[in-house]
């Protein structure tokens, strides 16, 4: 999946570049957009963040690792400028981003199940490691309020609606030991390079949203520098998994640079 | 300057977030340890998840005992630790979490009578959420004396779904006479190929199950002995035998090889240091003195009787003041794959198993 997202910033911006190329053609169409208040950007970026319950549940002791991995975002957007002075727009834009991350920490008490491939089932609570991998990419539509707060900078912020396209949630547990079934099931040690492995990633829900923070710094005339902040509202999995039996929520800041046209 | 602000909004939210919390009340309930005077022990307690065995010399008076527990931290014994009571039938205790959230009831028993030595498997109970078999004898009372030990608990964290018929070990109606017990290689599915344990042969032996080690060691899981205050010399019985169409190493199938059962009985002298053996030492340990084991098994869909003579260890004598305390252990094993605790053998290898007797030396 990451390489067919890398293939489609590529293309975007090939696209971009080629469109450049042809601008004399197109210049009267912006300028067209830009009389009725209409501004076109494209921007790309690097996102860091976690797929994480709010706040950390008491099950978690500690978290020893945290990798952020490469996460990319590339976006068109669209402002409408509402007002003549032009400091108050909508916003609207598209954006294929993915949101990962890869941890490892330490539980206590953490339920959980875990699915084999005959559809086996392993079910219980585990206290010691837990390595969490989190890839998933999204199609995501924000819509939100632009304000101009100075001619080079720009706040907005709204809500916003994702699809995942892929997803891909999965880890393994070790280091610890399994009670069965519940708290007071039979106890089993897992050590000496033992782990189970688990996949959720057919637990995740399709469709999310959230809300976007987001500023952009004018540093040439055509050139933006920005950060946006994501905060997923609902449950990154389906209503009825219930073996986490805490919500967790992606929060990311995807941080890149912008092409105003 | 808005990107600064941006950025340390940020930190300060995933700051907020990654706090760890204080750490949650004790959601478990176990018995750690019990203790009871030591001259009254033939054996170490056995506790198991919801049970403790306590294995007891004959003369002990069962009217007035007072056995005390250490728990999980934080957990709660009702009735108390201490608490005197009449054990000439078990006892029950609930353990309560420190969390309060989780309760689990516990069998105490203590047992005087010997292991017997004459096994018909007709008694089964059942166990786990699956409800697989427990093979156990009773004396002439009615009371519960001893239970077979099988990897069943193993099994059955390889798939909650499992059935009672799935299992590797399991009683079956088709007995020499009666019901009889029917040990069966299986596959362990998903989750036992990915820990490196690809099969569970049937097996049933005189001892414990120890669920705890049984993914990280699975040799040493099966701890092998039951006091006998006897000199055994024979191990008899019927056996029934069908190997399974594929034999492998490991999980890697290999051609040409054919499975075969395993039916034995070690006598060993138990110390401080050596309380049990187990899959690692069963046949090699210094403290052995005598082991029977069959050496024709063969395929067959007879009935066949087996009578192995319990053939004494270079240089071994027995102690017979030890003997009457109760420092002899002895175990018979059964295993539908001679292999087994290695992982090798042929899924769907099928031992029967019924009348077994040991026989031992008359004392005056």
């Amino acid at each position: 999946m990451k390489k067919q997202l890398i293939i489609s910033v590529l293309g975007l911006l090939f696209l971009t570049t080629n469109s450049l190329l042809a601008q004399k053609d197109q210049n009267a169409g912006i300028i067209n957009s830009y009389l009725v208040g209409l501004e076109y950007e494209v921007k790309a970026g690097l996102s860091i963040g976690g797929t994480s319950p709010l706040p950390l549940p008491k099950e978690i002791r500690s978290i020893d690792s945290y990798n952020p991995g490469l996460q990319i975002a590339i976006e068109g957007n669209v402002t409408k400028w509402l007002n003549p002075a032009r400091t108050w727009g909508l916003m609207l834009a598209l954006r294929l981003e993915t949101k990962g991350m890869k941890t490892d920490a330490r539980v206590k008490n953490y339920s959980m199940e875990i699915i084999g491939d005959a559809g086996e089932r392993m079910k219980g609570f585990w206290t010691g490691q837990v390595k969490t991998k989190v890839s998933n990419s999204y199609l995501t539509v924000p819509v939100l309020a632009a304000w101009r707060v100075s001619p080079r900078w720009k706040l907005n912020l709204g809500p916003y609606v994702s699809y995942r396209m892929e997803g891909d949630f999965t880890g393994d547990v070790y280091d610890g030991y399994l009670r069965e079934l519940d708290p007071t099931g039979n106890k089993v040690i897992f050590e000496d390079g033992k782990s189970a492995p688990y996949d959720f990633s057919k637990d995740l829900r399709r469709f999310q949203w959230g809300l976007q923070l987001g500023g952009e710094w004018k540093a040439f005339k055509h050139l933006n520098v920005y950060a946006d902040l994501t905060w997923g509202i609902n449950d990154i999995f389906k209503k009825n998994f219930d073996t986490i039996t805490f919500a967790m929520y992606p929060i990311y800041l995807n941080m890149g640079f912008g092409y105003a046209f | 300057m808005k990107l600064t602000r941006l950025l340390s909004c940020l930190f300060l939210c995933i700051t907020g977030i990654s706090c760890i919390q204080e750490e949650a009340p004790n959601a478990e309930a176990d018995i750690l340890t019990c203790t009871v005077p030591a001259d009254i022990l033939r054996r170490d307690p056995i506790i198991e998840n919801d049970k403790v065995t306590l294995m007891v010399k004959s003369d002990t008076d069962l009217s007035k005992q007072s056995p005390e527990f250490t728990l999980t931290p934080g957990a709660t014994i009702s009735p108390a630790s201490g608490t005197t009571q009449n054990f000439s039938e078990s006892q029950y205790y609930t353990v309560t979490s420190e969390d309060g959230k989780w309760k689990k009831r516990y069998e105490v028993s203590y047992i005087v009578t010997g292991i017997g030595t004459e096994y018909d498997f007709e008694k089964v109970k059942h166990a786990g959420s699956a409800g697989y078999d427990v093979f156990y004898e009773t004396d002439h009372n009615g009371n519960i004396i001893m239970d077979w030990a099988s990897g069943n608990p193993g099994f059955a964290l390889t798939d909650m779904n499992a059935k009672r018929e799935s299992f590797p070990t399991l009683s079956s109606a088709d007995g020499y006479k009666g019901n009889c017990a029917m040990l069966i290689t299986r596959s362990t599915g998903d989750f036992g190929s990915r820990l490196g344990m690809p099969i569970a042969a049937g097996n049933l032996f005189m001892g414990t199950f120890d669920i705890l080690s049984a993914v990280t060691n699975a040799l040493k899981a099966t701890k092998f002995g039951m006091p006998f205050e006897y000199v055994p010399t024979y191990l008899t019985g019927y056996y029934k035998y069908k190997a399974g169409p594929e034999f492998s190493e490991s999980g890697k199938v290999v051609s040409g090889r054919k499975d075969m059962f395993d039916i034995y009985a070690i006598f060993y002298e138990t110390t401080e240091d050596v309380k049990m053996l187990d899959g690692t030492n069963k046949f090699s340990h210094p403290n052995l003195i005598s082991i029977a084991r069959i050496d024709n098994p063969k395929e067959t869909d007879e009935w066949t009787q087996f009578y192995l003579p319990f053939k004494m260890q270079p240089g071994k004598t027995i102690d017979r003041d030890k003997l009457k305390a109760g420092k002899y252990n002895v175990a018979i094993v059964f295993s539908s794959s001679v292999e087994g605790d290695l992982f090798n053998g042929a899924i769907g290898s099928t031992l029967y198993i019924d009348e077994v007797e040991l026989i031992h030396s008359v004392e005056e």
